[in-house]
């Protein structure tokens, strides 16, 4: 009886978990926190003073933001995008695809 | 208003001796009373005379302007002639800068609310017992409500930007700015049709039809003075407005065109641009997209149709639309400014943006221009991110295409009465004064009964301020340091502008920044301001040395060269980088891609429709209870026009009451012919709650009392001219 509750549990669980993880890859990433995640991952060296050019949303045009997201492992800073997680990148890509240059809603501030 | 302990100097004695003061100015002696309060250690006191550039602050403009400063006093403003967005002019508003700062009504200290809202018993409180306070209800509020349950909203200021950033370092983004209840649309319609708002380069313009706007009175430097030497130098002027405005005076024709019809007169004469191919072919071809879905869309729009719209004649629209294309591309519809008018203010804008497109006025000499603009470095902060917050802004997908940065007061109001979809329980206002310039006072009055905690930050007791809880005195643009400012101006005259304190803040007043910053080390938050206004200033004058200088010498950094013909070859900020008649964009939201004429709602009988704006000594309620601009005006009134006067029993200088489903006031009636008889008007400005404001309290009424609040289904921009009202003679 209880092999058979913990079983259905189980592919509860699994459903559940797999309806999840389908939801959060078609789903939205979340602008605000995209924001956040690339000021501090990104920034470091994409600022005025930094090493690599400065960028920000309004530095691309969305079809650029696409490209960039598509093909990120071909980045030489491949290894610092690795360590995002798919979500991380989800969000990122929501704030920066979405405050592009050629946006409905072009990014105000840096 | 009264206080609960004893200032420094009592308002009695202050308006005692500013009166005094105001005297011996006015016989040329020494303002030996106005010296007298100021302290004797400060800078320049005991001094010759001096000079000292800055940037006026009476309206959004950003006029250069010289202080003349003697022993510790301003005692006159002049125009800064380097500034050639000013075109070296100082205007009235302008002039009497001097009052904002020389003023009996200005706030003096902290207050902490002590009646119920709105009662104006207030209690006085020392500066760290006023941002103890202020933190700690931000931080109940943050820890109950999330940081979003805390709401931000600034004027437009060259400080504002620190009230943004400190929301950012808070964690809330439900920040609002003034331009929902004023320009936004007009953004939104410019920016989906050339993926840029442009600028108009009326100097060099040879014809300009001007809906709406009323430039001779609502002054836009350089515009307002552009358009006078333009016309002088052969431009014609075609203004349409339901009023006869002085813009309407001078111009070579005036139209008074039915409220709500402006999109059929533009569709009008876009048909004939079209069908008779008065169109520059090759710039059609070579930068616009959708030119055959709008051909066929258009062709219903003929002037036979449009006339019976708008009340215009077929045959003038036919030759306006024939002039307009003789004078291309040195010609315009001029895109206004406030656009706060109908529920599809956006369609209409539109409606203007699509006819500049098909004149070939863009990047052109007299057309729509995007002048090179300078930039300045920043400090950059890493704000921290809260994940309890709930994921958008409290408004947002009330409006079909809603700026993010921006807002929509009239949505987040709504949202804050509602409580949906989370509540809202603090708000920070730092000079704007929605209680004036939103439509639907008891609406915000009502928003204002749901919050837990309001704090407004101001120079003299506005209306919002009035309603707060907590209200901190900030000082004039002519006592602080603000950081520096880019502006886009028109033709030559883009630039850099800055300010310093002429003289030392008067009372307890205190800048937004120093607010901010000191409420930040309350809450943590430090590190999003571990810098002065002189460290801001170095990083973004870091690589501009060359302005550095000129603000040293001339006060002001002017961007010359030329400013069209600029962006030749480049890709339109569009997604189709075209100049977008169809917008593929609006599809995809549930908007309409190209504009679509609905006329406008039939005034109702017995009722008019309520149109508002204002003169060139107003600036919305920022201006009116200024002593020297009152002397100009003291009240507003109600424009009637003779006929329906006369229907109603009313004669000029009668006082009438005003009623509409949002609220009613009084005011006295100006019986003209300078209005529609359909029509109704009244300036901005007066009807003031706030008896803090001596001069206009009692005077007049308040068009956000009256307004309903409808918005444009687009950007969420207020709409003000929906509203129909009821006049009787009281």
């Amino acid at each position: 009886m209880f092999k058979k509750i913990f079983a259905v549990l189980m592919i509860m669980v699994f459903l559940l978990v797999s309806i999840g993880v389908v939801l959060a890859a078609e789903g939205k990433g979340n602008a605000r926190k995209g924001k956040y995640l690339f000021r501090k991952n990104c920034r470091t060296c994409h600022s005025e003073n930094g090493s690599a050019a400065e960028l920000s949303p309004i530095s691309k045009t969305q079809a650029d933001w696409q490209k960039v997201f598509d093909n990120y492992k071909q980045l030489e800073c491949k290894a610092e995008w690795d360590k995002l997680s798919d979500q991380d990148r989800l969000d990122m890509y929501e704030q920066l695809y979405g405050h592009a240059y050629d946006s409905p809603s072009p990014a105000k501030c840096k | 208003m009264s206080a609960s302990s004893k200032p420094t100097i009592s308002r009695r004695s202050f308006i005692k001796l500013s009166g005094a003061a105001a005297a011996a100015a006015a016989v040329g002696g020494p303002s030996r009373v106005l010296h007298a309060l100021v302290s004797g250690n400060e800078e320049g006191a005991g001094v010759a005379a001096r000079e000292m550039f800055s940037a006026c602050d009476m309206c959004f403009n950003k006029c250069g302007l010289i202080a003349r400063v003697e022993d510790g006093v301003i005692k006159k403003l002049d125009p800064n002639p380097h500034s050639l967005k000013s075109r070296g002019m100082l205007c009235a508003r302008g002039n009497a800068g001097i009052k904002q700062l020389y003023d009996p009504d200005r706030l003096k200290y902290p207050l902490l609310r002590k009646g119920g809202r709105g009662e104006g018993k207030w209690h006085r409180l020392t500066w760290d017992q006023a941002l103890d306070h202020a933190a700690e209800q931000m931080q109940r509020i943050g820890e109950t409500y999330t940081r979003c349950g805390f709401l931000f909203m600034a004027g437009t200021d060259m400080q504002s930007t620190f009230v943004h950033r400190f929301a950012e370092a808070y964690g809330s983004y439900n920040v609002i700015s003034h331009e929902s209840n004023c320009l936004l649309s007009r953004n939104r319609a410019f920016l989906d049709t050339f993926g840029v708002v442009p600028t108009p380069d009326v100097l060099h313009s040879k014809y300009i039809i001007m809906p709406g706007a009323n430039r001779f009175e609502a002054l836009v430097t350089p515009d307002s003075m552009d358009l006078m030497t333009a016309m002088q130098g052969g431009c014609k002027l075609v203004v349409l407005d339901p009023r006869f405005t002085k813009t309407a005076a001078l111009a070579d024709e005036w139209y008074a065109i039915k409220p709500g019809t402006d999109m059929a007169f533009f569709l009008a004469i876009a048909q004939v641009l079209i069908s008779e191919n008065l169109y520059d072919e090759k710039f059609v071809a070579e930068k616009i997209n959708g030119l055959d879905e709008f051909k066929a869309h258009v062709a219903q729009y003929t002037p036979e149709w449009a006339e019976k719209e708008t009340e215009i004649p077929a045959r003038d629209i036919r030759r306006m639309a024939r002039e307009l294309a003789a004078a291309a591309p040195a010609a315009m519809i001029y895109p206004g400014r406030r656009s706060s008018d109908y529920t599809d203010s956006t369609q209409i804008r539109r409606s203007f943006a699509i006819v500049n497109a098909l004149l070939g006025n863009w990047d052109r000499e007299g057309g729509l221009i995007v002048p090179k603009k300078i930039k300045t470095g920043s400090i950059y902060h890493d704000a921290p991110f809260y994940e309890d917050n709930p994921e958008d802004r409290v408004d947002a997908g009330r409006a079909q295409m809603m700026f993010d940065e921006e807002g929509s007061f009239k949505h987040t109001r709504d949202a804050v009465i509602e409580g949906r979809p989370y509540p809202i329980k603090g708000w920070l206002t730092y000079k704007t004064n929605p209680m004036q310039t939103g439509a639907n006072r008891n609406k915000t009055i009502q928003m204002i009964d749901h919050l837990d905690f309001m704090m407004s930050v101001d120079i003299v007791m506005s209306d919002t301020a009035w309603m707060a809880d907590l209200v901190l005195p900030a000082p004039s643009y002519l006592e602080r340091k603000d950081p520096i400012s880019a502006f886009l101006a028109s033709s030559s005259c883009s630039g850099v502008i800055t300010r310093d304190p002429i003289v030392p803040a008067m009372f307890e007043s205190r800048p937004v920044f120093w607010i901010v910053k000191e409420l930040s080390k309350r809450l943590d938050l430090t590190e999003s301001f571990d810098f002065t206004i002189d460290d801001f200033r170095k990083a973004q004058l870091e690589k501009l040395p060359e302005v550095v200088t000129a603000l040293k010498n001339e006060g002001v950094y002017n961007i010359t060269g030329p400013s069209y013909g600029i962006h030749e070859g480049k890709p339109f900020k569009t997604k189709s980088k075209k100049i977008e008649l169809f917008n593929s964009r609006y599809v995809e939201n549930g908007v309409d891609p190209m504009p679509v004429y609905h006329p406008p709602q039939p005034v109702p009988r017995d009722h008019f429709r309520m149109v508002v704006g204002r003169n060139a000594f107003i600036t919305q309620s920022a201006s009116t209870n200024n002593s020297l601009l009152w002397e100009l005006q003291n009240e507003n009134s109600l424009w009637i026009h003779p006929k329906p006067a006369s229907n109603l029993g009313i004669n000029h200088g009668d006082r009438v009451e005003v009623v509409s489903p949002a609220g009613r006031g009084r005011l006295k009636a100006r019986v003209t012919e300078e209005t529609r008889p359909d029509t109704v008007y009244m300036d901005t400005g007066f009807g003031v709650i706030s008896k803090g404001l001596s001069n206009i309290f009692g005077k007049g009424a308040c068009i956000a009392e009256i307004l309903e609040d409808h918005a444009d289904s687009v950007s969420g921009n207020m709409a003000m001219h929906e509203t129909f009202i009821r006049v009787r003679r009281v």
